[in-house]
């Protein structure tokens, strides 16, 4: 693959090697991959017609994978992984969302040694997040490690999500519980 | 974009620019430039950072003309907002994440009529003397605590060696060492140590 860098980008940095860009989506620089460390085949994988908008990151560790489907927005999310983070079709993740499997997370460091040490918090362990197809995740919201968000479901401004959200489920505080059902319309 | 001001965004800028009032241990790594940028402490030192510290993009230190904010050796300050009026300590192997903001002011009073006052002196083109006298206490986070994603530590938190503050949890008292502390109102759910 050759070095590919974003036509509008203001940061120098060409977009690792391992992250795909699909047709008509729009990410704001590769800033977001600044403490990205993934060496996984694809570390990230974004579908099409999906934005990802200033302030979103990605600081994976070595074996973070993230993929996002298509028509996604991402208003400025930090994603934290050393393990894997599905965002499904259609979902939108407001603004200072943090999804991170480890509840201090930090991003991935070299340490003292020069020795790659991995994403979270020494000896935790990556559960994952998974996300939905048309899902909404309301501004200020953590997802922390076992977080499962039904298709469909929304979660509060300001929750806090480590557990299953059954789908089209309305869930608020910290920790969430569901105020409400969604019922899908019929088709 | 100019490789000096790409510096100050990636690390790599010369930590020697820092105002004299900021004390940096060996091995300290701090990520931007930005950090510094509501630094406005006129105290000796106004900052003071022990060895190998890292702090990264997301941290800023907005410290008041009368401000001090010391930070222990080994700590990784992912994204603490410090909002300095008085006195801020974080011990040593202190881990703090992302989007955490520490407090140790109100910084407006509480009272409607003093409020309207602090409003109106606080205007862009007022005298900010005349606002308020602030009302501070100091905020104590000891050794060996990890602050979760989200966390507000408000004025007059003293948290006891070894706590844990759950991802966004709010705490404005005193945690004993050892404590795990969820939700809004922050609430102590393992006791931890007892506290003399």
């Amino acid at each position: 693959m050759t070095r590919r860098k974003l036509a509008h980008d203001w940061f120098p940095e060409p977009l690792p090697e391992n992250v795909v860009l699909g047709e008509r989506s729009w990410l704001y620089s590769s800033f977001a991959f600044r403490h990205y460390r993934s060496l996984r085949p694809v570390g990230v994988r974004i579908g099409r017609s999906s934005g990802l908008y200033n302030g979103t990151f990605f600081d994976l560790g070595p074996q973070g994978e993230v993929t996002i489907g298509d028509y996604c927005t991402l208003v400025g999310a930090i994603i934290s992984t050393d393990g894997r983070v599905v965002i499904g079709d259609y979902s939108f993740i407001s603004h200072e969302v943090v999804i991170a499997d480890s509840f201090a997370a930090l991003p991935p460091r070299w340490g003292e040694r020069g020795v790659l040490s991995v994403a979270g918090l020494r000896g935790s362990v990556s559960t994952g997040v998974w996300i939905g197809e048309n899902a909404w995740i309301g501004a200020r919201a953590i997802l922390l490690g076992g977080a499962r968000i039904g298709q469909g479901s929304v979660v509060g401004a300001g929750s806090l999500v480590d557990s299953e959200i059954p789908p089209y489920t309305v869930v608020i505080g910290n920790p969430a519980r569901a105020v409400k059902r969604l019922r899908p319309r019929a088709q | 974009m100019k490789r000096e001001d790409l510096r100050g965004i990636i690390g790599a800028w010369d930590l020697k620019t820092l105002p004299p009032n900021v004390r940096l241990g060996e091995g300290c790594w701090i990520e931007r430039r930005a950090t510094f940028e509501r630094f406005r402490s006129v105290r000796n030192p106004g900052l003071v950072l022990g060895k190998n510290v890292w702090i990264y993009t997301w941290t800023t230190f907005n410290v008041e003309p009368g401000g001090l904010i010391e930070v222990g050796d080994d700590s990784v300050l992912v994204g603490s907002v410090f909002m300095c009026a008085d006195h801020i300590r974080v011990g040593k192997r202190v881990v703090i994440s992302y989007n955490v903001t520490i407090a140790d002011s109100d910084f407006h009073p509480l009272d409607p009529e003093e409020r309207r006052r602090d409003a109106v002196s606080n205007a862009p083109d007022a005298d900010k003397n005349d606002r308020p006298r602030l009302v501070s206490r100091p905020v104590v986070i000891e050794d060996d605590v990890w602050i979760g994603i989200g966390a507000i530590i408000l004025r007059g938190a003293r948290i006891g060696r070894g706590a844990r503050i759950g991802a966004g949890s709010v705490v404005g008292s005193r945690i004993p060492a050892g404590a795990k502390v969820k939700g809004n109102p922050g609430i102590i759910i393992e006791p931890g140590e007892t506290d003399g």
